[in-house]
């Protein structure tokens, strides 16, 4: 029923409909991160490939499995199963083949799971009822979106706390969230930019 | 060995276990969930159509009066909900269902023109994915009332319907107020209504018109 | 190592002392979306308080026959299965609050607050403190978006439950019906709280 072509939707995904900044997914490995850009990257790429294949996974479960069957109020069960299978895959790829990122990612890896954005993404191309290509590009670009926040947010307070003698009370959580406004903020000025048709 | 094997068994029976609870409720629920939708949709109908049902009136009623005054038929496309006064002869109106995308997600609504085709009974929005309190307003009584009576000209077939232009600056019989701070949401409703009231008048009006 | 807490005080800490979102931040991502509307907080609210409680009561009767390599799948099941329950009863029932929600009660399921309650304390107690140890996190996470959803709607739309309550000259925050707005309500709002009643254990960190 959409007609957005998937590069407009990829740009879109990142810019104006951004999972984190406009959606509120994805928010809490966000908080806990640490504050270094390297492992914040590599956390990113690796949600990236989470949420694109795991978009597309759900995507074909849900169109030639469920709804056939008539069980698409399975889809929460069937989709955080999915992906769940899919980061354990990740996981023993990672550790297999770049064993040191899978010791600077640690815990991270298979937190990745309970990522509220990675099912969100999931559900919100259901619910918009995007094709196949239209999905794969959403997925990766919410992906993206999410570690462009994430990198953006972290670099800031990263600075803010270094250099700012902050009110008591302010460090961490508060001051997180409170950039975390300002750049959703940033972001809404982006949303006269993506001409929908 | 014997652990691993408990553990598949246990796996199993607790999803069966708690699949068939869901199970149980969906179908429980299942009849009331379509109830809902068929209701509301009817709602829609007889609303674009001026038929009386404003606020206060039970889902029983709205089934009552859909069923007396609302025959369905196939239209090219889609399916097409023709009025009919009390007399159950004299017809007011044709409703179709229009779709496109919205600025998040698929906008679905109902549009309903008089016996001529030449004007708009009135405009209804029924599914959308917009942001609440901003693009979400096109649901709002005063945005879609600005539609009615707008008049459909086939000939100027280059040309919108209509147009929406920010609130207050409105100016020709065809421009309408868009909803404020939600431009993504006003233009996507503007692009695809035009495209599908222009559709309506070139493919589905004529084989209304001939089947009298 | 930590002591048999009375039921009472279990259920004090997780309201205040431990409140999952003042004090740990945890689980906001579901919830915070609908904060722009005070009933569409109200349900959603019902819908994790059920969810947890219901989840921390099965966990926790469960807990003597759950092998431990597969309790994550069996925790997620369970959690999911529930979250299903909500999802039909609230499109069942309340039809319009359902599409306004959207996939936000779907995405209970990836509540932390949810899962961090079966592994931390369910999976380990008795179903009866489990039950009043999900009860009171939820509660308490429930109580913090009401307030937010407190400042949101009244400002982003001059309503309260749809009753208008701001005087007519009013101009609407939009910001408030935004993210940006749910991002600095409920950072201003751990900042003052952090400031203002700090824990021990913070004061500890801090210095």
């Amino acid at each position: 029923m959409v007609q957005i072509d998937p590069g407009t939707l990829f740009f879109a995904a990142i810019f104006t409909n951004n999972i984190l900044l406009t959606n509120f997914l994805g928010l809490c490995p966000f908080l806990a991160i640490s504050r270094e850009v390297k492992p914040a990257m590599g956390l990113g790429a690796a949600v990236v490939f989470v949420m694109t294949c795991t978009a597309v996974l759900n995507y074909l479960v849900y169109y030639y499995v469920l709804l056939p069957l008539n069980l698409e109020h399975f889809r929460y069960i069937l989709f955080i199963v999915i992906i769940a299978a899919f980061v354990q895959l990740v996981e023993m790829t990672v550790e297999r083949f770049f064993p040191a990122l899978y010791y600077v990612l640690g815990i991270f890896l298979p937190l990745i799971t309970v990522n509220c954005a990675i099912l969100g993404a999931s559900l919100f191309l259901i619910i918009r009822e995007y094709t196949f290509v239209q999905s794969m590009a959403y997925g990766a670009g919410s992906g993206v979106g999410w570690m462009v926040a994430i990198i953006a947010v972290g670099a800031i307070r990263e600075k803010v706390q270094k250099s700012a003698k902050l009110p008591r009370g302010l460090e961490g959580p508060a001051l997180t969230l409170i950039i975390t406004g300002v750049m959703a903020l940033a972001f809404t000025a982006f949303s006269g930019m993506i001409q929908i048709q | 060995m014997k652990k691993r094997l408990f553990s598949i068994l246990y796996m199993f029976l607790l999803t069966f276990f708690f699949t068939s609870i869901v199970s149980a409720v969906k179908i429980y629920s299942q009849a009331k969930i379509e109830t809902n939708q068929r209701v509301k949709l009817q709602r829609i109908i007889l609303d674009v159509l001026r038929m009386p049902v404003g606020e206060g009136i039970s889902n029983r009623r709205v089934v009552e009066l859909f069923d007396q005054r609302v025959r369905e038929t196939e239209g090219k496309d889609r399916t097409l909900y023709v009025g009919y006064a009390e007399d159950g002869r004299a017809i007011t109106g044709y409703a179709f269902p229009v779709g496109g995308p919205g600025f998040w997600g698929p906008i679905y609504g109902m549009v309903a023109v008089d016996p001529s085709g030449t004007e708009i009974l009135g405009v209804a929005f029924y599914k959308h994915s917009e942001t609440p309190g901003l693009g979400a307003r096109i649901t709002e009584d005063w945005f879609t009332k600005q539609f009615r009576g707008l008049p459909l000209r086939p000939e100027e077939a280059k040309k919108k319907i209509f147009y929406l232009k920010s609130a207050g600056t409105a100016q020709a019989g065809n421009e309408l107020d868009a909803v404020t701070g939600a431009t993504g949401t006003s233009r996507a409703v503007e692009a695809f209504l035009n495209k599908e009231l222009a559709h309506f008048l070139k493919d589905i009006w004529p084989e209304v018109r001939k089947k009298g | 190592m930590p002591k048999r807490l009375t039921n009472t005080q279990i259920f004090v800490q997780g309201l205040w002392n431990d409140n999952p979102v003042l004090r740990q931040v945890l689980g906001i991502c579901s919830t915070l979306a609908v904060t722009n509307l005070l009933v569409n907080t109200l349900v959603m609210n019902a819908g994790l308080v059920f969810t947890v409680t219901m989840s921390s009561l099965t966990v926790s009767l469960l807990r003597k026959y759950t092998p431990m390599r597969i309790r994550m799948m069996a925790q997620t099941l369970i959690i999911a299965s529930y979250v299903i329950i909500v999802d039909i009863s609230i499109a069942a029932y309340l039809p319009d609050i359902s599409e306004a929600l959207g996939p936000y009660v779907g995405l209970i399921i990836t509540n932390c607050i949810v899962m961090g309650r079966c592994e931390a304390y369910a999976r380990n107690n008795p179903p009866w403190p489990s039950f009043l140890d999900g009860l009171a996190m939820s509660l308490g996470y429930s109580c913090v978006l009401l307030v937010i959803a407190l400042v949101r709607e009244p400002l982003g739309f001059g309503t309260i439950l749809g009753q208008r309550i701001m005087p007519d000259g009013f101009t609407p925050w939009t910001i408030m019906i935004m993210a940006p707005g749910a991002f600095f309500t409920l950072g201003l709002l751990v900042w003052f709280l952090r400031a203002y009643f700090p824990l021990v254990t913070q004061e500890k960190k801090e210095r």
